[in-house]
This record gives C-alpha cells, structure tokens and sequence, in this order.
C-alpha cells in the first residue's frame, strides 16, 4: 500500500519519488513529541511510586531509628505488642507518654505524681510485635497449604493431564478465581471454614446451632462447625486466594523443564512418577521458589480475606504465651493480630492526633520493608536462577 | 507391529518381566502410578471445587434473603409506613426547596458585608492558629489566670476570717507571680509565630489584607491573652458593628423576597404536623406487628428455658410468662384505619401546599433577575427551580397514588427483588425502617472505578508501548522490575496514604492553597524551593477551573480513584506489555520495509494488532479495581449516598460508599443469619457474578480476536 496518498501531510512528489527519503521536519517534530509523552507517561507513573515510598520512608524511618547511641534502632518497637499509649503532665507542663502498663507501674511506684491532663490513645503506644507474628503464622499456613495443593495441581496439569473436558474446566475455573475479588474470598472463607467445617469434637466442644452427628454413640462428634475466627481459617481463605497464582507459576517452571529430560528418563526405565521426581522436579524447584515468595509478598499484604476470619485488633499475649487447650487446633485456633489489619486499625478506626503518628507510619514503614525485601528477593531469585539455569 | 510376525509367547512374558518389570500392588486394578495420577488430579480439580463452593456459600445466604426482605416489606406497608414515607417524601422535597431558597437569601444579604465579615473571619482564623502554635504555654497562662480570679472570689467570701485571708492572699500572690511571669513569655512565642507568614494564610478565607490590617489583627490577637475576659478591640467591634449595620440595610433591600420565603416555607406546616402524628401511629403499628412476628419464638424459647431450669419456682415463672407471651393476631384492619381516615385530609392539605408555593415561587426572584448579584445566590436558585419542579412532580405523583393505597396488598416478588437492585436507600439499624437498596452501593463503585480507569488506561498503555517499542534494553530492566515493585505495594498502605497525605493535597489543592513550607526539606534548599513554588502557583492556577473543585472533604471518590489507578497500573501494563510483545515481528518488519516510521509502525501496526490483547488488560484491570476493598473503605468517604450528578464531572469530588467498602464495615457488626448479614453476602454475590463476566468477555476477547502469525 502506497502510505503517501493517504497521508496527507507528506508531500506527495517526495514520496513517490524516493521512498527513502527524510522526513519532513514537521513530521519528525511529531514523532518526537509522541514519544517524549510517552516516555513522560511512563516516567511520571515511576516518580509517583517514588514518592510514595520516599514519603513513608522519611516520615516512618525516624520512628525505628534514632541518632544517638542508646537506640540506634528503637527495639522496643518489636519487642512489644501494641497497648494503649497514655499522654500527662506533671504541673509544671512537662510532657510524659508512657505505655498503659508501664503507666500503672509508674503510678504505683510514684504515689504522690500528680497527674494532669491524661489522654488516652489506644493502639498508639508499645510496638508491633503481636502483628508481624501472627502475618508471619498466617503467610505460614497459606504457603505451606496453597503449595501443596499448588504444586500437586500444576504437575497434574503440565505431565499428566491431556486436552479434554476434565482440562478445560481447571483451567478456566483457575483463570476465573484469579479474579475474584479478595473481600468475596473473605465472605467464603467465613461461611465455610470459620461457621461449618466438619471437626471431629467431643460433647463439651460442641457449638451450639451447628449441624452435628454423634459417631457410633461414641460421645464423639461430627459437627459442622468450623474453626472459629483463627489462624488457621485466616490461612486457609488466603490459600485459596493464591491458589491460581501459585498454579499458574509452578506450571510456568514445569513447561521451562526441557521435554528431553522426561524422555531420557523414560526411555531408561523410569516410571511416570519417578521421572517426574528425578528429572522435572529439581530442575522446576528454583522457578517454584520464586513463586512462593511472590505468592507470599501478596499474602502478606492482603486486608479483606482475613478482617473476619482471622484478625483481632488486639491481644494481650503472643499466640504461644496463650494458654490454649493444647494441640494443633488450640494453637491454631486462636485468632492473630496480622500487620495490614493493624495498619487499617490505626490508620481508620483510632481517633487521630499527633500521638498516633508515630505508630502509624512506623507500621507502615516496617510493612513496607518487609514487603519490598520480599519483593526484591523474589526478583532476584529470578535473576539469579535465570542465569544458573540453562537448557 | 501387527505385521512383523509373531514373536514366541514366553519370549514377551520374560521381555516384560525383565527390562520394564511391573512391580508392586493392584487395587481394582489401578496400579501405584494410577493412583499417584488421581491423587495429582484431585489436587488440580481443587480449583473447580473451591469455585463451586464459593458459588455455593454466596448463593445460599444470598437467596435466603429475598424472602425475609419480602417479609420486612410486608410488613412496612400493614404498619402504614409505606403510606407515611410517601407523606414524608413531599415535605423532603419542599424543605429542599426551602433550604436552597434561603441559602441564597442569606448568601445575598452576606454578601454587603463581605469585606467586614472576612476581617473578623481572618482574625479567628490568625487567633486559633497563635493558640495552637503557642498552645502549651497558652493553656498554662489561662490555668494561671483562672486561678488567680477563682482566689480573688474566695478572698472576697473569707473576708471575715482573717487567717484563710491571709493564707489567700499568699496564694493569690504567688498565682500572679505565676500569670505575670507567664505573660511576657506567651508574648515572645505568639509574637514569633506572628512573624512566621505561614500563620497568615489564612485556611479556606482567601482574604487579600492590607498592610493597616495586618497590623490591626497582629494587635488584637496580641491584646486579647489567653486567661483575659473582655479585652477591648476597638477596630473589630467597630468592623462588627459596620457589618451588621450593612447587613439590616440589606435585609430590607430583600424584604420582599423574605417574605415570600416565609410564606413558602411555611406552607407545609400543617402537613407536617399531619405527619407527626400520623409517624407516631405508625411505629406504634410497627412495634406491634414486630411483637407478633416474634412472638412464637420468644414463647419458644421462654419454654425451652423453662425445659432446662431445675428451680421449681424459676420453670413456673418462666411458664407463666411464656402463657402471657400475646399470640394471636392484630387486627391490621383497624391499625391501618387511622390512615384511610387521613387520605381526604392529606388532599386538601397538599392542595394548600401546592397553591401557596405556587404563588410565592412565582413572586420570587428568578436566577436571571439583575437583582441576584452573588454567584452562589444565581446557582442556589437554579437549583431550586430544579426542586421546584421536583416538588410539583412529588406532589401530583404522591395525590394519585395515596388514595390508591393499601395496608393488606401483597408485595410480590418482583417488588422484593427490585426494592434491593433498584432501591435508591442503605439504611440499617435504624429504628425506622431498614432499607436495602444496592443503588447507592453500586453507583460508588462504578464512578470510582472509571474514574481511575480513565486515568490508569492512557498512562499504562503509552508505558507498556514505551517500554516495549522504544526503551533500550537497559531501561527495560529498569522500569518493569520498578513497576512490579508498584504491584507489591500492600492495598492498605496505600489507603493509609491516601488518607494522610494525598486526601490533605488534593483538598488544598482545590482550594488554591497549595504551597511550600518553609519549614520542610524542600522549603530548605534555596533553588528548588522556587521551583516548587511556580509548580503550586500554576497548580493553584488550574484548580480554578476543575470541575467540582473546591472540595470540603478530605475522603472523596476522586482521592480513591487516583490510589486504584495507581494501583492498577501494574496489572494492565503487564498484561498489555504481553500483549504487544505477542505481535509477531513479521508485522513491524513489514511495515518497516513499506518505508514506515517506527511511530507510524507502533500506531498502526503494533497497537491494532494487539488491540485485543490491550482490551483484555482494561477488562482485567476493572475486575481488578471493583473487588479492590481496602482503599475504597478508607479514603472513599463512605457515604452511603447516591452522588448528586447534577454536579456534572464534579460528582467525582463528593464521598460515596461501595460494594466492598459496605461489606467490609458491616459484616463484623452484623448478628449471624439476619436479614443484614444475608443482604451483606448478595452483595457479594453481585460482586462476585460481575467478576466473573468481566473475567468472561476478556476471555472471549482473547481467544477470538488473538492475532495469529
């Protein structure tokens, strides 16, 4: 097709008659310009992501790290869970701000302090460490279930499974929970793992209302009951959340896998499965690790599936200071403080004033480099495995 | 192999058993392997599972709610509520009309003393800032003079007891010492915070002051110390009493339109005391069919409570309460007379409304009229011809359909169904009625997410062209792993951003008052201050001709939209980058050898080709956008509202609430199996089928248009 004639900005003779030449300068002043707005769209979204993290990092590094000796790095921020920060005076106008506990200490050891003007903010004081261990129990259990389950689907899916019916429904079953919104992952988890999981209970654990079924009147039940708003409902829902990602990356490592590596095996004898675990599996296991620590980079980060299935705004002990029943359920049965449920609490839910600030964005600071070393990790360990791995 | 010849039987049996033996068990005839097979296979149709059960959750709370929904209608109309909130919808509708007329009387009247008004307003404006820079030792030199005027009383009651005087007086003396010693240091920090000329600009008030009244606010602010009752401002009670004066000259220059406002606002008043009394039946109404409703299983439970207890005395209390436990039925008939009683008289009350705002709309000055002088008075009375129609409409809507009403109509289900999906009111635990109305809902997150479709799309398609068809290598391994990075980047902490900074800057922005403090990092270093500075200037320029601009709330649908543009970014500009990286080079080679420019090659070639592929992203950024929960809950607003589109693009600067948001709030408050809680999983539902279509085209799109090479 002869572009000159439907162009009419070129000039018609120049172009039939040498369809090499240059460019007329108008013509090359637009490209140019298209491009420059290109290159500025793409640099703007780059300096917004900048200046959210330069505006976190500035406002948020002071609250964890100091500038003189004692407390180059403020410990206390992760050694203490979050308590309720307590603002007075003396008489003389000196400003305190002591943790609620270490308040009523101080009270008791000084009788006659008279106390002016107290002030009250809840969550505010102490530090994070309730939160970064119940996400870390959280991201556990979803990474160790959604693997499994991951995994195990992604070899069925890559070595086994051939194009059928059966096929064609996995796959878009998985395209269509990608995009699921998390807070309907949330409504599901509570409707199926908090309210009516099947457990096996005795008598005194029954809930009341819930479905049950004595087993050969053996005072042991089956009960419809769940697990209650706990950890391990919480780890469940985001397993299932990540499910379609840890999928679809395990595929990807296995389909990098060389199909002559299968073939080797098979022709020396091996069968189906041990070809699969002697020559796909290792050489698939870098690709998977990359996925499990981005599938954990948005677990950690994820709000919505566990605000009712596994998050409490507060709790006095760590998950292994509470004197639970015992076991593996009286474990994981409680619920967790999670980091991006603590964030939401003090950044929406607490009165605001100068006092919040500093709980507020060192959470938020501390969140951040956590996710961000996850997210650096995850690319490196691409780089790196890219590099090593070659077929 | 059916042509070689047979092989010798024995030979084929040792062949098996010998290079490929066959080990291990059977079990119905499936070997290991089988089994290894199905258990890897259950694994994948785990995903079918969990989808189906996710189906099955939502649907089952989901559709269980319509029936109780039916049922709480019913109910709503046999109390005579129904009739009730369409009496009530006519005096809505009149006191907004009311409300926009007198907003616009006021906003002329104000407007002759809008010079002294705005002093005074300056003046508090500087006041409350001096007291909060300063605010420490202000509140103690206030505490000082109380005390020092609190001693003075006590001295004055123990006149007569020489010892408590003197014991007083020592106190007083030191309590003045206090003050005294106080003062002059308030002085110093309120003086220093006077010269700061931050304090002086002055929030929401753009007033332009002279250097005279600089002085005169400095002085004043400066005289009337913290603890220190009537200081004399001589400037300022005279400013004061100027604009009163100028605003009775006005008033008087209005009095006619005044007039006609009172007669038009007070025509309702006897139908409202019509309504008054006959909302007052109704709940009464209410609160009796609500008692019946309940009444078996309050009875039920008293028994089984009665069941349980081993106290003789208890069970017979218990019994004779449940006995007293009223069963039988109200008779609806006569709950509902008093409002067939009332229809003929509504009429002719109504009637007497629409006659006397009739003549007093007419008397009233129109918008156009050359003696509206304000802007905003000129745009009050637009909007209240838009209610005066509005009114009219009501007015003859609600005469046809009362007469028509009836307390014993069953609600279909049709009506049930549409009351939620067409219901323009969310509101729940209220004492009233509950509504479940999705509209409000779902009007919010659909504006928020075009709103930051439309400015997420331009800006992660030119990145995904730049960096596919333009960035040299090295860029590339800058910006995609950058851009990943922007995907790590947790919902939450992004809302918690939006709300503390980027909710500040865009309301300030839209008031024109964005600038740099000096006391900031950038404020410090001399050359990029300046440069900050024109950057707000023309900012502040451009804000003048934003639609909806300037903004009251921090928490606005525009605030949201921009955090979930930025959001979504990465997902469409992966997706999309995919997609031009598909386009096979065969395609630009040609284009390139037909003699096209490389922008020629990328717009008509490149783009078009993967065009389908770029739609997809889009879909899937949407689906993304409309499940996002956590930064719609806390920088949207949440206000559970239908937007006022009257506003034209400015509607994106109101608060508004949305599908996720609403489930997020309520659903930790809600009992388990109420009619709330289901109404709250329908939602879900709706979110979770529009996923799933949005899911589904950008499927189709795909797999039908794909570009093959």
């Amino acid at each position: 097709m002869d572009t000159t004639t439907t162009d009419p900005d070129a000039p018609a003779p120049r172009g039939k008659a040498n369809p090499f030449a240059a460019r007329s300068p108008r013509r090359r002043l637009i490209e140019r310009g298209v491009r420059q707005m290109l290159h500025l769209a793409t640099y703007f979204i780059l300096l917004c992501a900048f200046f959210i993290f330069g505006d976190i990092f500035v406002k948020g590094a002071p609250v964890i790290f100091g500038k003189q000796y004692p407390g180059f790095v403020n410990t206390r921020f992760f050694t203490h869970s979050p308590e309720t920060l307590v603002v007075f005076e003396n008489p003389e106008g000196e400003e305190f701000r002591l943790d609620y506990q270490e308040f009523e200490a101080f009270k008791a050891a000084n009788p006659d302090f008279v106390v002016a003007k107290e002030q009250r903010n809840s969550y505010s004081g102490g530090g994070i460490l309730g939160p970064l261990v119940g996400t870390a129990l959280l991201t556990l259990i979803c990474i160790v279930v959604a693997l499994f389950i991951g995994l195990a689907a992604a070899i069925y899916l890559n070595e086994y499974g051939s194009h059928g019916r059966f096929m064609n429904a996995i796959r878009l079953a998985i395209l269509n929970l990608a995009g699921v919104p998390s807070i309907v992952f949330g409504l599901f988890g509570l409707g199926l793992f908090c309210l009516t999981f099947p457990l096996i209970v005795g008598e005194a654990n029954l809930r009341a209302g819930a479905p049950a079924f004595e087993l050969f009147h053996s005072g042991v039940y089956l009960s419809f009951q769940g697990f209650g708003i706990s950890m391990l409902a919480g780890g469940l829902t985001l397993a299932v959340m990540i499910l379609p990602v840890i999928i679809t990356a395990c595929e990807e490592s296995l389909k990098a896998i060389p199909m002559g590596f299968r073939e080797a095996s098979l022709a020396l004898g091996a069968t189906k499965w041990q070809s699969i675990r002697t020559a796909v599996l290792p050489y698939a296991l870098p690709g998977m690790l990359t996925a499990s620590v981005l599938g954990i980079t948005r677990v950690a980060g994820e709000t919505a599936p566990i605000m009712f299935t596994a998050a409490a705004a507060h709790k006095d002990k760590l998950p292994w200071q509470e004197a639970g029943e015992g076991g593996f359920l009286g474990f994981f049965g409680q619920s967790v403080q999670a980091m991006p449920y603590h964030i939401y609490t003090v950044a929406a839910r607490i009165p605001q004033s100068e006092y919040t600030k500093p709980m507020q964005y060192g959470s938020v600071f501390v969140f951040m480099v956590l996710v961000m070393l996850l997210a650096s990790l995850s690319v490196y360990l691409r780089i790196h495995f890219r590099g090593k791995l070659k077929w | 192999m059916s042509q070689e010849a047979p092989a010798p039987a024995p030979d084929r049996r040792r062949n098996r058993r010998g290079a490929f033996p066959r080990k291990g068990f059977r079990v119905f005839g499936l070997g290991l392997q089988d089994f290894i097979r199905y258990f890897f296979g259950g694994n994948a149709s785990f995903a079918i599972i969990v989808l189906l059960l996710i189906c099955y959750f939502l649907a089952e709370q989901a559709f269980r709610f319509f029936p109780a929904h039916r049922q709480g209608l019913k109910i709503y109309r046999e109390a005579g509520q129904e009739f009730v909130d369409q009496i009530k919808s006519e005096l809505a509708a009149h006191s907004r009309l009311g409300g926009d007329l007198n907003i616009a009387y006021l906003s002329e009247v104000n407007a002759s003393s809008q010079r002294e008004d705005n002093l005074v307003r300056a003046l508090q404006a500087v006041q409350t800032a001096v007291e909060d820079r300063t605010g420490h030792l202000s509140e103690r030199l206030e505490d000082a003079r109380e005390t020092v005027e609190d001693l003075r009383d006590d001295l004055e009651d123990a006149a007569a007891d020489p010892a408590k005087t003197a014991e007083l007086q020592a106190a007083l003396a030191q309590a003045e010492g206090r003050a005294d010693a106080l003062a002059p240091q308030w002085h110093g920090e309120a003086e220093a915070a006077l010269d700061d000329p931050d304090i002086w600009r002055l929030d929401a008030n753009p007033v332009k002051l002279t250097d005279a009244e600089r002085v005169e606010i400095r002085d004043a602010v400066l005289r009337s110390e913290p603890g220190l009752d009537d200081v004399e401002l001589p400037f300022f009670d005279a400013l004061r009493k100027t604009s009163a004066d100028k605003k009775a000259a006005a008033r008087e220059g209005y009095a006619e339109f005044k007039t006609h406002l009172d007669a038009l606002r007070g025509a309702a008043r006897p139908l409202q005391s019509l309504s008054g009394d006959l909302v007052d039946i109704a709940a009464e109404n209410r609160q009796r069919l609500d008692k019946f409703e309940t009444a078996p299983a309050r009875r039920r439970a008293l028994l089984e409570g009665a069941e349980a207890t081993m106290d003789p005395e208890e069970r017979a209390r218990k019994l004779k309460m449940a006995e007293e436990v009223v069963m039988e039925a109200p008779d609806y008939d006569a709950l509902a007379r008093p409002f067939y009683d009332q229809v003929a008289e509504h009429g002719k009350l109504a009637a007497q409304v629409r006659a006397a705002v009739v003549t007093a709309y007419e008397a009233l000055p129109k918008p156009d009229d050359p003696a509206i002088r304000t802007p905003p008075g000129r745009e009050k009375l637009r909007a209240a011809a838009a209610d005066y129609a509005h009114l009219m409409e009501t007015l003859t809507r609600v005469e046809k359909t009362l007469p028509k009403w009836r307390h014993d109509k069953p609600v279909s289900r049709t009506r049930g169904v549409l009351m939620f999906f067409a219901g323009r009111d969310w509101v729940t635990n209220s004492s009233w009625h509950d509504f479940y109305g999705l509209l409000p809902l779902l009007t919010g997150s659909f504006l928020i997410s075009v709103l930051a479709l439309v400015v997420a799309v331009p800006f992660s398609v030119a990145s995904a062209i730049y960096v596919n068809q333009l960035a040299g290598r090295r860029e590339q391994n800058l910006i995609k792993p950058a851009i990943e990075f922007i995907q790590a980047i947790p919902s939450i902490v992004l809302g918690f951003f939006g709300i503390l900074v980027l909710g500040s800057f865009l309301r300030e922005w839209s008031q024109g008052q964005l600038h740099v403090s000096p006391h900031g990092f950038v404020g410090s270093l001399p050359v990029i201050r300046e440069i900050f500075t024109g950057i707000c200037g023309f900012l502040n320029w451009v804000a003048q001709y934003v639609p909806g601009f300037p903004m009251s709330e921090r928490l606005t649908m525009l605030n949201a939209g921009l955090l979930l543009a930025f959001m979504t970014v990465p997902t469409i500009f992966t997706l999309a980058e995919d997609a031009l990286n598909n386009v096979p080079h065969s395609f630009t080679e040609a284009s390139f050898a037909l003699g096209a420019s490389k922008l020629q090659t990328i717009l008509r070639v490149v783009v078009p080709s993967s065009l389908s592929g770029i739609v997809a992203a889009v879909l899937l950024g949407f689906g993304r956008i409309i499940g996002e929960t956590m930064v719609v809950l806390l920088v949207a607003g949440n206000k559970i509202q239908i937007p006022d589109f009257r506003a034209g693009l400015g509607v994106f600067a109101q608060p508004a609430h949305s599908m996720t948001g609403i489930i997020a709030q309520e659903l930790g408050e809600v009992d388990q199996g109420s009619i709330h809680w289901r109404a709250l999983f329908l939602v879900g539902m709706v979110l979770f089928t529009i996923s799933l279509v949005t899911n589904f085209i950008a499927q189709r799109i795909l797999a039908k248009y794909h570009v093959k090479a």
